[in-house]
């Protein structure tokens, strides 16, 4: 219980807390919550689930059971990680002695811990729509002037998203007795029932994640939302759909499945190749970041709905590699657009000779989210595509192209900005806690690189569960 | 200490090294640094030796489990076996001699920490490369390699001029072979699929258990992949223009990874999943022809480069595809010989010219340089012995490694020896002219490069002379059997010892042929010398300026144009959808479509919104047509 009640009591003491005093505070709260949430992982045992409410029924259903196992954990820590991650990071910005920020960010980690450790679907629904409400007002108080349209479209397109998978959840709930994870799970539905069912989830994920085609909020949402908004909704945000396929929408409709696979898949690497090709000419190097992270999901996406142990495990894998590169390659943007006022490519150059340590730990990420050895994106990326690539090959090797295509992106952006003589008026580099910032990031990325086996232990016996019990709810 | 504890070692002291050179180097003495990175590969080179000698057979290390899934395990675990052991001499052997001659050439570079934290890096991939146990070690090593090359060719990325360029460089060549490492990971995943592991052991006996009919479906599918992956690593034919941008790294580096290791890591993915090719005759063809038609088209670009890299560059691209016509032919032993002497004189050949770049105050235009030989007498000697080993001068090691390939091809078929000894004199010819015009006739160069002109130091020059030593005995290692009863075609004995799948494979041919073969060889030798003898030193005829180049000199000089193809064909099309599909697809399609509904919703309220007037008399006019309409759909009903 106390996972959830420290972020939320955090985020209202943070109401009251003299603002110069603001950052400290800040930077504490995180520790304290990832601190609580590492004594949970230190007593975890990977193949028993915790309970953290008690259960009880009410008279529509609602049973408020939450609790978290394996996958859950895992989510909590890598929210609680990259909680702490956006704080230091925005750590010497002007927005980090701000009162209504500081709770907005500890009510966003409050409101996606929900969403983790819900076992129920009505509660899973009610977080679900309340990180909109975080999230959403840091972009439209602290992004940029004039985004009023950007968000306008995102705060729709979610919403009705999320309308459809109220309306899924609700209609599944009509065959069970109550809202909780196992009894929705239960349901056995016919073809067609499932079919919609799936699609409402689906519709509200895709629109998360984002998968193409319903992308079209994304680049300009994240490129106008101030840095630890974009990376709330690149680093976590999303998580929660591809979870929430993993979690909520296969496990109730599986029967879907056999005929949703293939066209999810294919929207996925769809995605993967266009938005790649997409980034190669971005001249905003935001917006070509925005792109890398439809191109880098749209494959997680993929792993997500192709069932099996071994995808699964690769998702999860993915997912945390995912948000540490994408913090930091936001936060690289963002340390340029500070110092020199601009992200365009072209008015950039040389950045590499006067600021070496910020060259070293950008170019450290950038050979990350090209997933070079070491990395744990070498890991993620080979199990992902093995796996769609077993699923249908000709498949799998369009979406390896993101190897050629990612490398082309990618490369250029930090070239362009970095090498060749310097453009630039004077680049200060990295102060301590951006260093820090970094320095955790490439810690981490490199450990899970060369010792995959924690988060497959981690993840692997849950995982397993979950798709016992779903190919059990199908052999019926 | 056992194989198990050594092999270890031997992988674990660049890493190491480097890393304290990565973190602590900033703050120590370039000596220090220097000694301490050449220092460790010498190290490793010397353990390796005695692993060398005390290897009986092929021995496999489990390190530790990296993952253990549902389907399948990937182990970092190594095998050692000969070919592995060999490439690991190779590969640290010239590693050290290049390491020692960086800390001479490099001595004046601000990055020179960096530099050899690199090069110690690039050791450690390498040698997983080579010493893995299974495919996911070699594609991690390949992997390692690739960052690394990436790494050093863009050294000096913020160099006034040429900082950008390099950069350019450094990604062509990273993208050029993250297409071919495309193909090696679905090789991969093939593999994988059909046999459920990636140790080379399990697939080689698991091969010999099932027998599996000549060109199977899969089994080309396979070969075709890694061949694929082969020829971005080893710059084959589509995916060679890399390898010649690559010159833009440091000389030493050209040496080390763009000429004696990194490059060959393609031959050595075929000659380690041998038991896979020879099952797939369809594969070895495609192998054949396209080392074929590389090898004679960089041999005719060769011809009128006037970058002393560049020569050499397109020299190694046509030495690689004569060592994939080895390969199709199945002469796997052949090619591993030629690998090794190709290290020998081709690092050298490259030292030299970093020797004499050194000496030139960084000048590469060999039309500007000339008769160097009387100020640089000791790279000029060595230079001169690894031209000569290259060009497949009598006796030395260069001479009998490509005898051997060109016996084979003989054999094969007279066309593709044809093809084979054009492509031969082709080489003789333009490392003559190279030489000739670069160390004979009179100085060209400023007064200031004239004033500067030195023999580099010692640190230099030793590897150069040892590297020369290598080159003229090298060929010892594997003699044909014309010339000694026992104890000849050593090398190919010794792979075929312990290494899985590899048989020795001698060519079945006559003394008589043999003889004939090699007089021709040695006629064509020299008379390409002879001739570039009389063009180049006795009528003195320089290069000719870029501007008065005609017909076929045109196209040498100019690369066959295969860059401009290739950006008419890939990169602009590319470009092209990236900005295309934006403004059309993201912006007028999919925003369209979305504004569009937006748009419809507002159109549907403003329709609804004119019937809310406000007036009293309209409504009870739309409510007296409600009440029509209702009574007529009752009347209707019944």
């Amino acid at each position: 219980m106390e996972i959830l009640l420290i972020p939320f009591i955090i985020a209202l003491v943070a109401l009251v807390v003299p603002s110069n005093f603001m950052r400290q505070f800040s930077l504490l709260g995180g520790i304290i919550s990832l601190a609580a949430t590492s004594i949970r992982v230190a007593s975890f045992n990977s193949s028993e689930f915790y309970a953290i409410t008690q259960e009880c029924l009410t008279n529509f259903g609602l049973t408020f059971k939450m609790g978290y196992d394996g996958m859950s954990l895992f989510m909590i820590v890598l929210t609680n990680l990259i909680t702490l991650l956006i704080i230091l990071s925005n750590y010497n910005r002007e927005l980090s002695s701000n009162r209504t920020f500081t709770s907005l960010l500890f009510f966003m980690q409050f409101a996606l811990l929900g969403v983790f450790t819900s076992f129920d679907g009505m509660m899973f629904y009610i977080f679900w729509e309340l990180t909109l409400i975080p999230v959403f007002l840091i972009a439209f108080w602290f992004g940029t002037a004039g985004n009023k349209p950007a968000l306008m479209k995102f705060f729709i397109y979610t919403f009705v998203g999320s309308l459809a998978m109220l309306i899924s959840l609700i209609s599944i709930k009509a065959y069970a007795t109550s809202f909780a994870h196992d009894d929705l799970m239960a349901v056995q539905l016919t073809a067609k029932s499932a079919f919609w069912i799936f699609g409402g989830f689906f519709l509200a994920f895709a629109i998360k994640i984002p998968l193409f085609p319903f992308h079209t909020w994304q680049p300009n949402t994240y490129t106008t939302s101030p840095m630890a908004g974009t990376m709330l909704l690149s680093a976590l945000m999303l998580k929660m759909a591809l979870y929430g396929m993993i979690r909520w929408m296969i496990p109730l409709a599986p029967e879907a499945l056999a005929e949703m696979t293939y066209p999810v898949v294919v929207l996925g690497i769809i995605g993967v190749v266009y938005a790649g090709v997409l980034a190669i000419k971005q001249n905003d190097i935001k917006r070509l970041f925005a792109f890398a992270s439809i191109s880098h999901v749209g494959l997680i996406a993929a792993g997500a709905v192709l069932i099996g142990q071994d995808n699964w495990t690769a998702v999860f894998i993915q997912m945390g590699n995912h948000s540490l590169v994408a913090v930091g390659l936001f936060l690289a943007a963002d340390i340029i657009e500070q110092r020199l006022g601009t992200r365009s490519l072209s008015d950039l150059g040389g950045i590499s000779k006067v600021a070496p340590r910020f060259a070293f730990m950008f170019g450290a990420l950038v050979l990350a989210s090209v997933s070079v050895p070491l990395s744990s994106g070498f890991i993620g990326e080979f199990l992902l595509l093995k796996g769609v690539f077993s699923y249908n090959m000709v498949i799998g090797v369009i979406a390896g192209t993101t190897l050629v295509v990612g490398a082309v992106y990618t490369l250029r952006a930090y070239q362009l900005s970095m090498n060749g003589p310097a453009k630039t008026a004077p680049f200060a580099d990295l102060t301590w806690n951006e260093w820090l910032a970094f320095l955790i990031i490439m810690l981490i990325i490199v450990s899970f690189g060369v010792c995959p086996q924690t988060i497959i232990n981690f993840v692997g016996p849950s995982v397993k569960n979950l798709i016992e019990s779903v190919t059990n709810t199908l052999a019926k | 200490m056992s194989v198990e504890q050594l092999i270890p070692i031997i992988i674990a002291i660049p890493l190491l090294v480097g890393a304290i050179n990565g973190i602590y180097g900033k703050n120590l003495s370039k000596n220090i640094v220097g000694s301490l990175a050449t220092l460790a590969v010498f190290s490793s080179f010397f353990l390796a030796l005695f692993v060398f000698f005390n290897l009986d057979e092929a021995v496999k290390i489990n390190l530790f489990t990296v993952m253990k899934l549902e389907s399948f395990s990937l182990n970092a675990s190594l095998l050692v076996d000969n070919l592995s052991i060999w490439m690991v001499l190779i590969i640290t052997g010239v590693g050290a001699l290049i390491h020692l001659f960086s800390m001479g050439y490099m001595s004046h570079d601000e990055g020179y920490y960096k530099f050899f934290t690199y090069l110690n890096l690039f050791i450690f991939a390498m040698l997983i490369l080579v010493l893995g146990s299974n495919y996911f070690m070699l594609f991690f090593g390949w992997e390692g390699v690739g960052i690394c090359s990436y790494l050093l060719i863009g050294f000096h990325y913020s160099d006034a001029q040429k900082g950008m360029l390099n950069s350019l460089a450094a990604r062509k060549a990273f993208i050029m072979n993250r297409i071919g490492d495309l193909g090696l990971l679905v090789g991969l995943f093939l593999i994988l699929s059909q046999f459920g592991t990636l140790e080379y052991t399990e697939l080689a006996a698991k091969i010999k258990m099932d027998s599996i009919a000549l060109d199977s479906e899969f089994i080309v599918a396979i070969t075709m992949c890694l061949f694929i992956g082969a020829t971005g690593k080893s710059a084959q034919i589509p995916l060679f223009t890399w390898l010649p941008d690559a010159m833009a790294g440091p000389t030493p580096v050209s040496a080390l990874i763009h000429a004696a290791t990194m490059v060959t890591a393609g031959i050595f993915l075929v000659v380690r999943s041998n038991f896979f090719f020879d099952l797939a005759p369809t594969t070895q063809h495609v192998m054949l022809y396209t080392g074929l038609a590389t090898s004679l088209v960089a041999a005719f670009i060769a011809m009128r480069q006037n970058d002393i890299k560049k020569v050499l560059a397109y020299s190694t691209v046509s030495q690689l595809g004569l060592l994939f016509v080895a390969l199709g032919m199945g002469a796997y032993t052949a090619a591993m010989f030629h690998v090794t002497t190709h290290a020998f004189f081709k690092a050298l050949l490259f030292l030299g010219s970093g020797s004499v770049i050194h000496a030139m105050s960084d000048e590469q235009d060999i039309r500007k340089m000339g008769g160097l030989k009387k100020f640089i007498p000791t790279t000029h000697l060595t230079f001169l012995i690894g031209t000569l080993a290259i060009s497949g001068f009598p006796l030395l090691s260069g001479f009998y490694s490509k005898d051997e390939i060109l016996g084979h091809a003989f054999e094969h078929s007279t066309l593709i020896y044809i093809i084979l000894m054009i492509s031969v004199t082709l080489t003789a010819m333009y490392m003559f002219r190279m030489y000739f015009v670069v160390f004979h006739g009179k100085f060209r160069g400023t007064h200031e490069q004239e004033h500067h002109l030195h023999e580099s130091p010692s640190n230099m020059t030793i590897p150069l002379v040892i590297l020369a030593v290598l080159s003229i005995f090298g060929g010892l290692l594997n003699l044909p059997g014309i010339f000694l009863k026992k104890g000849a075609h050593w090398m190919s004995e010794f792979f075929a010892e312990n290494t899985a799948g590899l048989k020795v494979i001698h060519e079945h041919m006559d003394s008589g042929t043999t003889l004939a073969l090699m007089t021709v060889a040695v006629l064509v030798c020299l008379g390409a010398i002879s001739i570039c003898h009389s063009v180049y030193v006795k009528k003195e005829l320089l290069p000719v300026e870029d501007k008065d180049l005609k017909g076929w000199e045109l196209a040498s000089a100019n690369k066959l144009y295969f860059d401009e193809i290739y950006n008419f064909l890939f990169v602009r099309p590319m470009e092209w959808l990236s900005i295309k599909g934006h403004q059309f697809i993201e912006i007028t399609m999919l925003n369209g479509i979305v504004s569009a509904s937006t748009k419809s919703i507002e159109r549907t309220g403003d329709l609804v919104k004119k019937m809310q007037t406000g007036k009293t008399d309209w409504y009870i006019l739309w409510m007296v047509f409600g009440i029509v309409g209702l009574v007529i759909y009752y009347l209707l009903n019944f």
